[in-house]
């Protein structure tokens, strides 16, 4: 086997060169206070794809996806410079409110992170802080979500049940519905299923695929074969640089660089 | 067969015995500890029997509904001593809640490592331990001799510096349990800060910090100390404006107690009766409510 482990099962889409970029990233640098985490970062997100940032533990990817909603800026020691354009707006500069860059940037992270509250109220959180709504529009908008969370059929009755008390793969799902529910322009994913039995893997996969087609999508991922199997743009990063970036079959099939292929192939990392 | 060394052939060791000298210092350990667990159960054991075989018998219905008796005078009841307790602990709660609440979540929230925070953590610490007597004359100095009289405005606030402590700390302590992924993702969301503290983390937390808030009201339900300088103590009702003393338990019993008439004593009984009862109803609600969260 040379070729090595990761053989990767065509993607439903494939790469579409000719989309626009939805974040353009420049020249980005991080700093966990003296520590140089990101290094001139260059890289393009393509509008309504999965873009895989894959790399050994500690190179940096999912700090650069915590740059994209400047949530890293809740501790006052990290920063980071350069650009993020979203949309053709530079989100790193000072006059950007991230509250409002936030609810435009869904996120859902490693482990799921319910909060202490009904299942409806957790969906409905982030349009209760920015938007008023009718009680009609918010059910139609938390019924819309779940339905797209792939969630609906199994909490339709119970709604009011706290969203604690429902598995880890629902919890998973309902934070990626309270995501889907703010109509982002991007959903960001922190290694959403390192912390899920393999069948619930096998739904949030399925439902990052039918979410591509609304949403531009980026993924850490430590898993090689999911990032094959759910990206078309792979990035592979190493000690805070990219040193790979292309469609996802490329990266995986027919790496330019030494290391990408070591790392595809399972030899380090 | 590899050719192994057998350490020891010639002499093997013995096991799966127990050394008689190892089995009689399990006996000599075992038996002192559960003398130790026995004086200790047999004191509390002790002071709770008295107090109820004492109390039981001195309690009545007139403990409810007469006030407490005069020098000399026959029977009466703690009426006015129950209803300056409860309006006493209720104001020094309700002045301590909001400060102890605020203050733990500045603790936790704002501040963390922040030089200002260390240094309010560090005198609540001190005011958590000092003793009552000087917050009683704290207070005496402050809202006592000023106006040259008693009231249980003085009170109140006396005990709820005794009660902001135990919040704060019990706050803080609370919030730092909740993770920082969960105040990440309601960050995410696009919730400022204060919204993500009243939303999220509180709501995480709720159950502890209601428990805390509940502790403390036991804590000040029993204080005696801080009330002898600011509410002190009568036998009449007091004044709506609660200015002149207020009558109250912890004084109460403390004066009747000490004092050579039969009746009063027996109120005296009743009194820590019911002051024991009402800490130990407390701490189970303290109690039940963890437990509820815990199985949420």
């Amino acid at each position: 086997m040379s070729a090595g482990l990761a053989t990767p099962v065509p993607s439903g889409r494939a790469a579409d060169e000719s989309a626009p970029s939805r974040i353009a990233v420049r020249r980005l640098d991080f700093y966990y206070g003296d520590a140089h985490a990101l290094k001139g970062i260059e890289l393009d997100f393509r509008d309504r794809h999965v873009t895989a940032l894959i790399g050994p533990s500690g190179c940096g990817k999912s700090t650069l996806l915590r740059c994209f909603n400047r949530i890293y800026s809740l501790y006052p020691d990290q920063r980071a410079t350069g650009e993020i354009n979203i949309d053709g707006r530079n989100i790193l500069s000072d006059d950007v409110d991230v509250n409002e860059l936030r609810a435009r940037i869904g996120m859902v992270f490693q482990k799921p992170t319910p909060f202490p509250m009904s299942i409806y109220d957790n969906v409905a959180f982030g349009m209760r802080l920015n938007e008023r709504l009718s009680r009609a529009d918010t059910d139609a908008r938390v019924e819309s979500a779940l339905r797209k969370a792939a969630l609906w059929d199994e909490v339709k009755d119970k709604l009011a049940r706290s969203g604690t008390g429902l598995s880890g793969g629902q919890q998973q799902r309902l934070c990626i519905a309270r995501a889907v529910a703010q109509n982002p322009e991007v959903i960001l994913f922190d290694e959403p299923t390192s912390a899920l039995d393999p069948i619930s893997t096998g739904k949030i996969e399925e439902l990052i695929e039918q979410l591509r087609s609304e949403f531009t999508i980026a993924i850490v991922t430590h898993n090689m074969q999911q990032a094959a199997r759910i990206s078309q743009y792979t990035a592979f990063m190493y000690l805070g640089e990219v040193v790979e970036f292309g469609p996802t079959g490329g990266i995986f099939m027919n790496p330019a660089k030494k290391q990408t292929h070591d790392y595809v192939t399972g030899r380090f990392g | 067969m590899p050719d192994v060394a057998v350490p020891n052939a010639a002499a093997p060791a013995e096991w799966g015995r127990v050394r008689p000298g190892r089995r009689a210092a399990d006996r000599v350990l075992r038996a002192f500890s559960v003398c130790v667990s026995a004086i200790g159960v047999l004191a509390l054991g002790s002071i709770l029997g008295m107090l109820l075989f004492r109390g039981l018998s001195a309690l009545g219905p007139g403990v409810f509904t007469t006030v407490t008796p005069g020098p000399g005078s026959q029977d009466g009841g703690l009426a006015n001593a129950i209803a300056g307790s409860l309006v006493l602990t209720a104001i020094g709660i309700a002045v301590a809640t909001p400060i102890g609440l605020l203050a733990g979540t500045y603790l936790a929230e704002y501040g963390r490592g922040s030089r200002l925070a260390v240094s309010i953590r560090f005198v609540n610490d001190v005011l958590l331990s000092a003793p009552s007597i000087l917050i009683g004359l704290f207070v005496y100095t402050l809202m006592v001799a000023p106006f040259g009289t008693y009231s249980g405005w003085a009170g109140g606030a006396a005990l709820a510096i005794i009660a902001i402590p135990v919040i704060v700390r019990t706050t803080e302590d609370m919030l730092s349990l909740v993770p920082a992924t969960l105040r990440e993702a309601g960050a995410a969301l696009g919730a400022p800060p204060s919204r993500v503290i009243t939303l999220v983390t509180w709501r995480a937390a709720r159950a502890g910090i209601v428990t805390g808030i509940v502790l403390a009201t036991a804590r000040i339900a029993g204080e005696t100390a801080p009330l002898l300088f600011t509410a002190l103590n009568n036998n009449f009702w007091f004044a709506g404006n609660l200015v002149g003393g207020v009558s109250n338990l912890p004084v109460t019993i403390y004066q009747f107690a000490l004092s050579p008439y039969g009746n009063w004593q027996e109120l005296a009984w009743a009194g820590a009766l019911l002051i024991t009862a009402a800490v130990l109803i407390l701490s189970v609600v303290a109690r039940h409510v963890i437990r509820k969260d815990a199985v949420r």
